[in-house]
């Protein structure tokens, strides 16, 4: 038997087993960019709207957040949707890859699952070469439809070759990264540590692509993330990013295979010594417990929204240099007013980093209440309950260490912005103070304890809903983030709590808003807390 | 006499619209094993999770230590201890380290009697539970059990993945526990332990306890199993009182069963019939467990 036999076999179990995961990421995605296409030219039609937002597309805070593209010549509505939408839809399509990619592989491994499939006539390397294929099939099909969504629209200036160069372009990048998490699904030993590696090297990318495209975006070729960037579809459409990410992508599977080849199954290339024989005195309840099992998570993820923070902070020198791309400007209107300028460029941009910090800040939280769940249900809890451990211990164990963390990781974060940002400068009165800082922390915490909250009172109440959170995150995520560039209707970012408060340090926080969502958030966690002491828990 | 430690009447469980558990009742003393025994899906698992207050029941009432299972189990669990059927351990974890931790959450500490057991069950504690196997994991939910100094204790098909060996250390610890006036609730598939270790046997089949009692009281409910050789040509199949006549291996080798009440008449009849040999069976648990499933012999 070869060591792809009954690769066939494997991949329609794949695909049948993760047809509703599937099924909604394409229905989403999709959804996403042809709405978007097709509204485009409402939103940016005119000559003279598109000359407005090309000024604000060139500042270098939001090529920091978008990326760098070159306009040159008459700029049409298509590029300023590929300008917007191309990293933005990388950055999703990555989260969709690697999702689907750990969960094919080493979470399957961790089951036991692949044990039983290997034990058939199954060649040692289908269920990867299977995972491959899901991947490819996933991505191409996404791909297809995207190109085609895109012709459909027909936004001015739009080119066949460059639709098709950017539903090739996604799809190719996604692969990528989804090939990277097979890799890393082989050199970890299991599936949360698979993951974790994979966004790393992912987070790895972004910020190389990020510090590139602020001051060298010749660079930038250097991040695999910063290839669509390099597609320019609708000016100078370009091919090479694509069989760039196709022979990466090979290079990692050629390796995911290697290392799958010299490791056992159910243990990976890093593998794991011997413990502890006793428990340390610090280990004796349910709060040290999660501590225990998730400080490496806790901590990579705090440590990462604070480089993360840093990495921005390094470009507030040249963003918040209005001299660098308007000169002229010192002779016109005098030091002070281009120190106040300068000051204005950098809390707006501050003011959008602190959405996206909230938002990343909520993930570790909302994780770790949603365990609370997923705890439950593979019987880690069973052992537990039967102590003398109440549920309203455990539920707060678990909750208080997710409201912690993310506060911890947003102000980590927000920190990491100003403090590196303001010592990159050489007027100091140009950067972000601290009463502004504070501002910009009393102003998201509410959101982030609502999201949070919301969780809580899905898993007391109703667990199953609860893969509910993540979709509400996503949309107050993408309202806020897109929002001013989309031109989204004001109801559309009330919907999630991303969307109540005004931007903060741009403006000052509303104190009324700030009292009821925290009102708001706490309500919720009692009504959480009281179905989760009334309900049966579900046990395997 | 003192109070039962586990008293149960009329207990009822829906999930939606299936009734999981139709009507459980029965008790456990001090002192005594408790063997709960019952095919799977009947409703053992799901009685125990009652008991922990881990779900909530529909009807009757449960207690112990006279105290509300649902209410009162933060108090109860203080003096109670667990071994689930599965065992499910934190995997970057090690056995050592898990053992300590639900010692300390009890309120006790790893002791030289923890130490002897992780000796005695042949545990490697330094590992991370991730790799140990099915019956190493019921061996930390075992030794963090037997070292904790409780009143009650709940074993849910608790040997299902131990050796011969370590199901033999099992087998003496339960009934030293039992020996120091513990009350153990035993739930198990192996009916050969059941049958050493029990005073008291309850058998529960599609969410209802059928029957209740000692071995010895369950025996008489059903058939003694004979296999005789006679000196003659008696024909057995017309010996009234008796099942199942088969002839045996052997000429004159007859092999039937018969109820309790008839074995004097079929004795006297038989000894008539110069008897060569003869071997009797008391039912095992096995038979009474067949006889109660399947409703035959």
């Amino acid at each position: 038997m070869s060591p792809y036999g009954r690769t066939g076999q494997l991949i329609r179990l794949n695909l049948r087993r993760d047809r509703f995961r599937i099924l909604m990421w394409i229905i989403l995605l999709a959804a996403l960019m042809t709405s978007v296409a097709w509204k485009f030219e409402g939103i940016y039609g005119t000559q003279s709207e598109i000359n407005a937002i090309k000024g604000t597309l060139a500042s270098p805070g939001i090529v920091a957040m978008f990326g760098a593209f070159s306009f040159t010549g008459k700029v049409t509505t298509a590029e300023i949707f590929a300008n917007e939408m191309l990293l933005f839809m990388a950055l999703i399509q990555v989260v969709m890859n690697l999702a689907l990619s750990v969960h094919a592989t080493r979470y399957e491994e961790d089951l036991g699952i692949t044990e039983l499939v290997r034990a058939h006539a199954v060649g040692t390397d289908a269920p990867l070469a299977a995972a491959a294929i899901e991947l490819v099939i996933v991505n191409g099909f996404l791909g297809i439809l995207y190109s085609l969504g895109l012709t459909a629209a027909n936004m001015p200036g739009a080119t066949i070759e460059g639709n098709w160069l950017i539903g090739l372009g996604l799809a190719n990048t996604g692969l990528l990264f989804g090939i990277l998490g097979l890799l890393t699904a082989q050199l970890a030993d299991h599936s949360s540590s698979a993951t974790g590696l994979a966004y790393s090297l992912f987070g790895l990318s972004y910020l190389a692509r990020m510090i590139t495209d602020v001051q060298h975006p010749r660079l930038t070729w250097w991040s695999p993330l910063g290839w669509v960037e390099k597609l320019a579809p609708y000016n100078h459409p370009n091919w090479t990013p694509i069989w760039l990410s196709l022979l990466l992508a090979l290079v990692l599977a050629e390796l995911a295979v290697l290392a799958n080849n010299h490791r056992d199954l159910g243990a990976g290339a890093i593998t794991t010594r011997p413990g502890r024989r006793n428990a340390s005195v610090f280990l004796r309840g349910p709060i040290s417990l999660i501590w225990r099992r998730q400080r490496n998570v806790i901590i990579g993820w705090i440590v990462g929204i604070i480089i993360f923070g840093i990495a921005y902070g390094t470009v507030f020198n040249t963003i918040g240099d209005i001299l660098k791309t308007n000169p002229t400007m010192q002779q016109v209107f005098g030091t002070a007013m281009v120190h106040e300028a300068n000051h204005k460029v950098l809390l707006s941009f501050t003011s959008l980093l602190a959405i996206v910090m909230a938002a990343v800040a909520v993930i570790p939280g909302m994780q770790l209440i949603l365990k609370l769940h997923s705890d439950e249900t593979r019987g880690w809890l069973e052992a537990l309950y039967a102590r003398p451990l109440s549920r309203t211990r455990l539920l707060f164990s678990y909750v208080g260490t997710a409201f912690v963390t993310s506060t911890l990781a947003y102000v980590g974060g927000l920190a990491g912005i100003v403090v590196m940002g303001d010592a990159s400068l050489k007027h100091v009165q140009d950067g972000i103070s601290a009463s502004e800082f504070w501002q910009g922390v009393w102003a998201q915490l509410p959101e982030i304890w609502v999201f949070l909250a919301l969780s809580v009172l899905l898993i007391g109440c109703w667990p199953r809903l609860k893969a509910l959170s993540w979709f509400y995150l996503a949309l107050g995520f993408i309202s806020v983030y897109m929002g001013s560039l989309l031109k989204l209707p004001d109801w559309v970012k009330n919907l999630a709590p991303s969307g109540w408060m005004p931007r903060v340090p741009q403006h000052d926080v509303n104190w009324t808003t700030f009292s009821w969502m925290v009102a708001l958030a706490i309500v919720l966690v009692i009504i959480g807390w009281i179905g989760y002491r009334r309900r049966d828990l579900h046990m395997s | 006499m003192t109070n039962p430690v586990l008293q149960i009447n009329h207990l009822q469980k829906k999930f939606g619209h299936f009734q999981a558990l139709k009507d459980i009742t029965f008790d456990v003393r001090a002192g005594e094993v408790f063997g709960f025994i019952g095919p799977n899906g009947a409703g053992k698992s799901t009685t125990i999770r009652v008991l922990l207050g881990i779900i909530r029941a529909s009807g009757g009432t449960a207690t112990i230590f006279g105290q509300n299972v649902w209410s009162d189990s933060v108090s109860i669990h203080q003096r109670l201890a667990y071994v689930p059927g599965d065992v499910y351990l934190w995997p970057n974890l090690t056995g050592g380290e898990i053992i300590d931790l639900l010692l300390k959450m009890n309120g006790t500490a790893h002791s030289a009697k923890t130490d002897d057991l992780i000796k005695k069950f042949g545990l490697d504690p330094t590992k991370k539970a991730r790799t140990y196997s099915k019956g190493n994991r019921q061996k930390v939910a075992l030794i963090a059990a037997f070292s904790q100094d409780a009143d009650f204790y709940i074993f849910d098909e608790p040997t299902s993945g131990l050796d011969p060996l370590n199901e033999r250390i099992f087998q003496e610890a339960v009934l030293d526990l039992k020996a120091r006036g513990k009350a153990v609730l035993l739930s198990s598939h192996i009916l050969s332990e059941v049958e050493r270790m029990c005073d008291r046997i309850g058998i529960i089949r599609e969410g209802q306890i059928i029957e209740t009692g000692s071995l010895a009281e369950m025996r008489h409910l059903t058939r003694t199993m004979v296999t005789v050789t006679l000196g003659d040509d008696f024909d057995v199949t017309t010996l009234a009182g008796t099942h199942g006549v088969a002839a045996g291996h052997q000429p004159h080798e007859w092999q039937f069963s018969v109820e309790d009440a008839q074995l004097s008449a079929v004795m006297n009849t038989l000894a008539q019939h110069q008897v060569i040999a003869l071997q009797s069976t008391p039912p095992t648990l096995e038979d009474l467990f067949m006889h109660y499933y399947t409703g035959k012999e």
